[in-house]
């Protein structure tokens, strides 16, 4: 079942067109890469669907995206609301200058979602499906900055789960991690995508080909190719798609 | 500029090469002693026994391309075609040998001679076959492969032919177990240049098609 549906997408920054007519349907509760070489446009695709583009001074968009079924760019758009709906997750870890368990609450405490009784239930249950609450149980308001990167990105992970989202963008989530903090967070994609949507940029193909289920492929601010990870990289469809998935690029 | 991978896929096209070349000379050489009468199980274990160790070659080269380079896409297709038709290859190589065991078990009888036609029809389009998939294979060209599917009916309906023939009347024990066994392998190595062809239809279109 589609989940987000992205119809003749562009973006510009300014004068720059960066999005080029693009259209896709992202499946519900399935992990999607998006992949392509730097400056393809992967990261401004994703921005789009919390119109975090929107913050960028000199940005402007034409086409349609529509999360179950509503145009998240109709003019009577909560955005805030859209952003709780869409959590995002970012190349490098950004816990809050705060305590764990205020960087898990800090979201919710925001939308006004609970009570302080309720907070710590939260907190709690998202640190769980975050895979890291037994290893901060019993050190909640420590800093966050006491943890090391893995455990920080899988914090901001669990940010992002306190307030309900029902899609996760994760933008390049690995790539300040290393092999074993990278496998923690892929496996917790996989997990996350039975409750959630979860689309996730990567620029290392393994990691597409390991975590999704769908892949798409970006190039100079289009959309190459667009299927189920094991057709993309057995057999792509496109000659371009092939020669960057084989390195055979320049 | 090249990439690294391409290196090892160059090493292990060579390999797989030579050994389609071997594999051909070691039916061929079975086949021939077959027909002519002469003993040559040694020359044909040796160069069965080289098709194994040539398999592990490429097996081994395989499984460090993948480990080393985690290829995707024509590059994994490729290697994991090869790895398939490295194992057919050896298979030709095993079959040749039980032909030539056969043989000297049961030894040339001039009783046989009935079956010689269809014995001598047998091999050339087994041999057709197995020079077709190595020529497809050389020119990765997966068009080719598919005149192997008619050539290996033809081989299935002549064995099966040759069963019912001796099995109405058996002209000679030795002769009707020799040549009903020597056709039977004679029938595998055609699967097996089939299944080449398949590997490399796949290489080149990505899709897996059955010519049997």
């Amino acid at each position: 079942m589609a989940k987000v549906d992205i119809r003749n997408l562009n973006v510009w920054f300014k004068e720059n067109h960066v999005l080029k007519d693009v259209s896709l349907t992202i499946r519900e509760n399935a992990v999607t890469a998006v992949m392509g070489p730097s400056g393809c446009g992967k990261t401004t695709l994703i921005r789009a669907i919390n119109r975090m583009n929107d913050v960028i001074s000199g940005s402007r968009s034409s086409g349609e995206l529509f999360i179950d079924g509503k145009n998240v760019y109709d003019s009577n758009t909560n955005v805030y609301e859209l952003r709780r709906k869409v959590g995002m997750v970012f190349q490098k870890p950004n816990p809050f200058p705060k305590s764990i368990f205020e960087n898990v609450a800090f979201g919710v405490k925001i939308h006004k979602m609970a009570t302080d009784k309720k907070l710590s239930e939260i907190v709690q249950t998202s640190l769980t499906e975050a895979a890291l609450w037994d290893e901060v149980r019993n050190r909640l308001n420590d800093s966050a900055f006491s943890l090391s990167g893995g455990q920080q990105q899988r914090l901001c992970i669990a940010r992002a789960l306190a307030v309900e989202p029902e899609v996760i963008l994760m933008d390049e989530p690995c790539s300040a991690l290393d092999p074993a903090a990278t496998a923690k967070i892929e496996g917790l994609m996989r997990s996350l995508s039975e409750r959630y949507t979860v689309i996730v940029v990567t620029h290392n193909l393994q990691q597409a080909a390991r975590v999704s289920d769908f892949t798409a492929f970006m190039y100079v601010g289009q959309l190459i190719e667009y299927g189920d990870t094991n057709s993309v990289f057995e057999n792509p469809k496109n000659e371009t798609t092939e020669k960057y998935i084989t390195g055979k690029f320049g | 500029m090249s990439r690294l991978l391409d290196r090892g896929l160059e090493e292990l096209t060579t390999t797989l090469l030579k050994m389609g070349d071997v594999a051909e000379k070691t039916v061929r050489t079975a086949t021939a002693g077959f027909m002519d009468g002469k003993s040559v199980s040694d020359d044909v274990r040796e160069l069965s026994e080289l098709l194994l160790m040539m398999t592990v070659s490429v097996e081994d080269k395989a499984f460090e391309l993948i480990m080393r380079y985690q290829p995707v896409a024509s590059d994994l297709r490729i290697i994991n075609s090869y790895m398939k038709i490295a194992y057919d290859f050896e298979r030709f190589g095993r079959y040749s040998l039980d032909i030539s065991l056969t043989h000297q078990k049961f030894a040339y009888s001039e009783k046989c001679a009935y079956a010689w036609d269809l014995m001598e029809t047998l091999i050339d389009k087994v041999m057709l076959m197995i020079r077709t998939s190595i020529e497809a294979l050389k020119d990765n060209n997966g068009e080719m492969t598919k005149s192997l599917a008619k050539i290996e009916n033809e081989v299935d309906d002549m064995f099966s032919a040759y069963l019912d023939k001796l099995s109405k009347a058996p002209p000679d024990a030795k002769c009707t177990i020799c040549t009903a066994l020597v056709a039977k392998y004679l029938e595998r190595i055609a699967d097996h240049a089939t299944y080449v062809g398949e590997a490399i239809y796949y290489i080149a279109n990505g899709q897996k098609i059955s010519l049997r």
